[in-house]
């Protein structure tokens, strides 16, 4: 929404911020319950949503779908070809979490994020519901702090369930047993489950930089698929933008650009550099993308 | 939280200012510098932190160039694991360099084997290296032991060299080579300890040996301060070419100031641009323990059993092995070194292709059939010189003449075009 367009209705919005304002300084010593109760309810809001559960459901079978052509096609991938890891799923299911995550990283996952992240603010000014969340005791930024914190939950509950769905379409459909690194050492079952929930943990941590970027966007807009669409349409352009070797330069500061280092994991000893970039891209993103959400969330004119 | 007191303690005194506006100046202020700060902190955090790290070189004894080859050459460390990271822009398409592989190896039919070939090869494997960015990881213990493996995203290969075994396993094909009978000594004339795996250098060592051992008396060699390199000491060798005709404007090499290991080693060209950068990010002097270089065949791996016996292409027709090694031959030397080779005509090089000895299958015959002409194919690439064509990359010059013969060379044309009696 422009400054322009808010201006006639800036005295609606002055009497509703000031209600909330006034309604914020009447409870003020916030306690922990309360800032729970508010995230609780951010998260019942994204996952009773069916649009979530759908999101969740496709994610689910993507490595069944992966997992089943895998298995028809028996001869197996011609030298290296294809997505990674798919020559160690024929051997082994285990395998199926690491390539089903590598393929849905670069656009399924981000695409749910996307949808969630950058619906969460923008949706609800798009229904009319934001101001009367607004008039609730609970402050602009403890609401953008329990809409941020449900992102990450929605990153991590699409990752997990990615893994999981992995784990078990691999399991039904191959052998399992001991792991191949791919530095080529064995490892045992037990302590390949472990390195497979570090990696689901690293990948839902990796989007947390997406989430902020969605939030943000959706602080700017009042339109629900506009925020979506940007957000969406944002990480598409950044992974083309990573794939220019003349943009060498910018390339480390992309938050998609070390999303696949989660391979770095599964050598022994564990090769942590990229791992640890990532990690610290996603919070400079995080730190950046948030307080820019918060800058704009907490000025801004509510009018719907 | 601590935001959300801040702007509710302060929102109420602006509010009822006398029915001044909800959004005073002063809490705009506020709303854009947060964020920016938090941006400024970033990129200052980003900016400062590798630079405050590199700052203040290492105080050293001084020591004379001489001193400091000498400790190189000399060095004593038989030992080492570390993680190197490579880069290399020569300015070359890959397919190139697939090509010149197979030239270089002696004549296996390289073209267009690129990447796609049997994903163990170490020789396509190891000419990736020449473009782009690459990390390894190294593990030296004397020169029977050696592994190097080679971080890919999302995949990895491993060298490994246990006495005569060498294996190499490449995990996005799972497919391992296993050559018996290689003598770790062959390679390692003059340089005991170093025995290279491979031609190419994938560490700081091999390729400061390279620069350091063949061309004396063709080089200045200064030392040109200290650095610290992977959180070791060093100095740091500036070598020249002393004549012209040399691509290559300068060579800095980082020697340790404890063992003499070389830690980095960059190339520049004669423009200044940066050609080569292979240098330690950590390096540890430490033996590696024996199990790094022992390795078991992954369940499932397709294994390619190879001899390293004296003649190494023995699968490849005899005329074209001859037409390799005696087209082959080096002119001049040191910095201004050409290579020279006589191009395989049509009748040679398309069936060789078909059943090269690491064709694949369904690949090889695609692949020759886009050679038919290579003499054409090549002339397509370059741009037209007097007594041929040349393809010029930042530091490679290749010139190819019009009766089929390849000169090559980190030279400038006009060395190419002498050494080719052109003009």
């Amino acid at each position: 929404m422009s400054r322009a367009e808010a201006v006639p209705a800036e005295a609606v919005a002055a009497t509703a911020v000031t209600t909330a304002a006034a309604a914020a300084r009447g409870r003020r010593p916030q306690t922990a319950a309360g800032f729970l109760a508010l995230f609780r309810n951010e998260l019942v809001l994204t996952f009773r949503r069916l649009r979530t559960i759908v999101l969740l459901g496709i994610l689910a079978l993507l490595p069944v779908l992966i997992g089943v052509v895998v298995r028809i096609e028996t001869d197996g991938p011609r030298g290296g070809e294809g997505p990674a890891f798919i020559a160690q799923v024929t051997q082994n299911g285990l395998f199926l979490v690491f390539t089903a995550l590598a393929v849905a990283l670069p656009v399924f996952l981000p695409m749910t994020v996307g949808v969630v992240a950058g619906d969460s603010v923008a949706g609800e000014a798009a229904t009319g519901t934001l101001r009367y969340l607004l008039v609730a005791p609970a402050g602009r930024t403890r609401l953008l702090a329990a809409k941020f914190t449900a992102g990450l939950v929605f990153c991590l509950a699409a990752t997990v369930t990615v893994a999981t769905a992995a784990v078990i379409a691999g399991a039904a459909l191959f052998p399992v047993g001991d792991v191949t690194l791919i530095s080529g050492e064995t490892i045992g079952l037990g302590s390949a489950l472990l390195r497979a929930v570090l990696v689901a943990a690293v990948v839902a941590a990796s989007l947390a930089g997406l989430v902020a970027i969605g939030l943000f966007i959706s602080t700017l807009t009042g339109s629900g698929i506009a925020a979506m669409a940007a957000t969406v349409g944002l990480v598409i352009t950044v992974q083309i933008l990573d794939s220019f070797p003349q943009l060498h330069a910018i390339q480390p500061f992309l938050f998609t650009h070390h999303w696949l280092t989660f391979g770095d994991l599964l050598r022994a000893p564990m090769e942590w550099d990229g791992v640890l970039k990532n990690l610290g891209l996603q919070a400079a993103y995080v730190a950046v993308f948030g307080s820019a959400s918060w800058s704009r969330f907490t000025a801004r004119d509510i009018t719907a | 939280m601590t935001d959300d007191r801040a702007t509710a303690g302060s929102g109420p005194a602006d509010e009822w200012q006398d029915g001044a506006p909800y959004r005073s100046r002063r809490r705009t202020l506020v709303r854009v510098a947060v964020p920016l700060a938090v941006t400024a902190a970033i990129a200052a955090g980003v900016g400062l932190v590798p630079a405050l790290a590199d700052s203040s070189p290492p105080e050293l004894p001084a020591l004379t160039a001489e001193q400091v080859v000498a400790k190189v050459l000399g060095s004593q460390a038989e030992t080492l694991t570390g993680t190197v990271s490579l880069s290399a822009d020569l300015g070359v398409p890959s397919q190139l360099l697939g090509a010149a592989a197979g030239g270089l190896a002696g004549g296996a039919p390289g073209g267009g084997s690129g990447g796609k070939s049997s994903g163990a090869d170490p020789t396509a494997k190891l000419t990736g290296l020449l473009g782009g960015e690459h990390r390894l990881r190294v593990a030296v213990d004397g020169p029977d032991r050696q592994r190097i493996g080679l971080l890919e995203q999302l995949a990895g290969y491993e060298m490994i060299r246990n006495g005569d075994q060498v294996w190499t396993w490449d995990s996005s094909s799972n497919e391992a080579v296993h050559l018996t009978g290689a003598r770790p000594d062959a390679k390692a004339d003059g340089h005991p300890g170093k025995g290279p795996l491979t031609g190419v250098p994938t560490t700081p060592q091999e390729a400061a040996q390279q620069f350091l051992g063949a061309s004396a008396g063709t080089t200045t060699v200064t030392v040109d301060g200290t650095v610290n390199v992977a959180g070791q000491k060093a100095y740091r060798l500036s070598v020249k070419p002393t004549g012209s005709g040399s691509t290559i404007g300068e060579v800095r090499i980082a020697v340790a100031a404890d063992n003499g290991v070389p830690l980095s080693v960059v190339v520049k060209g004669t423009d200044g641009s940066t050609v080569l950068d292979v240098h330690f990010t950590d390096v540890s002097f430490a033996a590696p323990s024996a199990k790094t270089f022992e390795f078991t065949v992954p369940k499932g791996a397709k294994v390619t059993e190879r001899k390293a016996d004296p003649a190494p292409h023995a699968e490849i027709s005899p005329e074209e092995a001859k037409a390799a090694t005696e087209g082959l031959n080096v002119i001049g030397e040191g910095w201004t070194a050409v290579l020279s080779a006589k191009l395989p005509g049509n009748d040679v090089f398309v069936p060789a292709e078909g059943k090269g000895p690491r064709g694949k299958g369904g690949h090889g015959p695609g692949g020759g059939g886009k050679l038919e002409n290579p003499l054409a194919l090549v002339k397509s690439l370059g741009k037209p010189v007097a007594g041929g064509s040349l393809i010029s990359t930042k530091v490679l010059n290749v010139l190819v003449t019009d009766d089929g013969r390849v000169f090559a060379g980190a030279v400038t044309l006009p060395v190419l075009q002498s050494a080719a009696g052109v003009k």
